[in-house]
């Protein structure tokens, strides 16, 4: 069952920015990579998911709602944690969760105080002097506690520690084991290859590819088998380059940065 | 219809703004109520024949012979349309346009409540904070009235004028709470929402000073509002007062409207 639709999906800014005839689904259960360089089109794709604009042509659905007309019955499932955080400054981290869970209306259990010690966050301190790994931490506590079905995640990991990022990672493997659907975007291939099934590449507005997580990395994850002279030196060149050692020869990858893939889809025409 | 929390945040953000024109309006208007005394009024008065214009264009007429005829000359023509006027300015601003501006409207919006029931909340904070004001003026002027001149208010009268200043304030509050839904920057929605009430005043005190630019009084709401009428009970006065509630009520629906169907980049 495809929980989020993107269908034909365009808002054209002028001068080839926006969002042209955009098209992908996100099915029950699955965690969708939302790839593309910075301006591509995705959060204004995701702005469209969460109600905030209106489609100039096409639609997007979220469980069958169209995100325009009843983005305020879709936002009860939604956890949304946005690109660029901005909250109430004048709060500390601790009142503005619990005026969210008042303002959501949450009673009885939830998640907060879980989510609070995995990401080992201490939400005392007004939010104005918070850094951006801090405000992006609570970012994700507001948008994870009242345990969502369906999580939309704009470049989620940027300003967190690499620590912070893989408990991330691991955050969203446990929710996709729980059945949630995730849509995640990011510019760095890395992070949606650790994390998603498949993967949607956007670029200048337009859908480039969408494919399988494993069709993707077959295509632009190149393996590399040297031979060297001694065990000893395999065994320093495998340290060194994070390869895989068998004897004295060791296998080395290499992966495409995002523009080479881009390169890859557009051909030689990767300037367009 | 209206979210609790919300509004619960939005009057404690409108407290410090609400305590500093309370503590400016006691002071002017228990000052100017205590002036009301023969000697003291004749030297407001002799001001007026100094200069007769200037005094004019901020209502004061002078030669008052009651003391409801004494307060509409010296607080209705200035003190008390501008302090109000500057609470609208300001939280009209920051209801709306600021968390658009700061993003932080993505907050509010990320949860299962309708962006009419923001808007209509956000709306009744402004309403709220311009109704205080209200009721603290007319509380103000009849205490200290009884205080310095006992038996010679009529309540009845105050609360005329009183009611017919709150539709006023309801209008200017609606023109900024309209700007605030309007634009998604906070300059422009500044912009619109002081300028032009501001430029309105502007009109109204050229409008005062007689001459050919009492035109300027067509393109004013202040026009609307006329004090020593209303404490007469004209019904010129009174069907003044109440175009503008029914603006004002115009004013703050197409501010909902518009915030429920405009595009939001956050």
């Amino acid at each position: 069952m495809n929980v989020i639709c993107v269908e034909h999906l365009t808002r054209d800014y002028g001068g080839g920015k926006g969002v042209f005839d955009a098209n992908f689904q996100v099915s029950q259960g699955e965690v969708f990579g939302f790839l593309g360089p910075n301006g591509a089109g995705k959060t204004t794709t995701i702005r469209h998911l969460m109600g905030f604009l209106r489609a100039q042509q096409g639609r997007c659905t979220i469980a069958g709602l169209d995100c325009w007309k009843d983005r305020a019955r879709i936002q009860a499932q939604l956890g949304y944690v946005p690109g660029e955080i901005s909250f109430f400054d004048d709060m500390t981290g601790g009142d503005y969760l619990k005026f969210l869970e008042r303002y959501r209306n949450l009673r009885g259990e939830h998640r907060k105080q879980e989510l609070l010690d995995y990401f080992q966050m201490d939400p005392k301190g007004k939010i104005k002097k918070m850094s951006k790994g801090m405000k992006q931490k609570l970012g994700l506590v507001a948008a994870l506690m009242h345990d969502p079905e369906i999580l939309i995640f704009d470049e989620p990991t940027s300003g967190l520690d690499p620590l912070m990022q893989s408990r991330f990672v691991d955050l969203v493997a446990a929710e996709k084991k729980k059945g949630k659907t995730i849509l995640l975007s990011s510019h760095m291939f890395e992070e949606v290859e650790r994390t998603c099934d498949r993967i949607g590449i956007i670029r200048g507005g337009k859908m480039v590819a969408v494919d399988g997580v494993e069709q993707l990395r077959e295509r632009h994850v190149r393996p590399y088998t040297v031979t060297l002279d001694s065990e000893e030196l395999a065994a320093a060149f495998a340290r060194d380059f994070h390869g895989t050692q068998d004897g004295c020869r060791v296998t080395v990858t290499t992966r495409h940065s995002l523009e080479e893939i881009f390169m890859n889809y557009y051909g030689g025409d990767g300037a367009c | 219809m209206l979210n609790g929390v919300l509004f619960r945040r939005g009057m404690k953000g409108s407290v410090k703004l609400l305590l500093i024109l309370a503590a400016v309006l006691a002071m002017y208007v228990v000052i100017i109520v205590s002036m009301y005394e023969p000697e003291m009024a004749q030297l407001l008065d002799s001001y007026v024949e100094l200069m007769p214009e200037l005094m004019a264009a901020v209502g004061m007429t002078g030669g008052a012979t009651s003391l409801m005829g004494f307060l509409c000359s010296y607080l209705y023509g200035f003190i008390l349309l501008i302090f109000p006027m500057l609470f609208c300015i300001l939280r009209g601003n920051g209801l709306v346009a600021k968390y658009v501006d700061d993003s932080s409207m993505a907050s509010l919006l990320s949860a299962p409540v309708r962006r009419s029931t923001i808007a209509l909340t956000q709306g009744a904070v402004l309403v709220s904070g311009t109704l205080i004001l209200s009721v603290y003026i007319t509380a103000l002027e009849w205490f200290s009235g009884e205080y310095y001149f006992p038996g010679q208010l009529e309540l009845e009268q105050l609360l005329r004028v009183n009611a017919g200043l709150f539709c006023l304030h309801l209008c200017l509050g609606g023109i900024c709470f309209l700007a605030s839904c309007l634009f998604s920057e906070t300059k422009y929605s500044l912009g619109v929402g002081a300028g032009l009430p501001i430029l309105m005043y502007v009109f109204q005190m050229m409008a005062n000073m007689g001459g050919k630019a009492e035109t300027a009084k067509y393109f004013t709401v202040f026009t609307l509002f006329q004090p020593e009428e209303l404490a007469a009970g004209e019904s010129g006065a009174v069907a003044g007062a109440l175009v503008l509630l029914a603006l004002g009520l115009v004013l703050y629906g197409a501010a909902v409207a518009v915030f429920t169907r405009k595009d939001l980049h956050i």
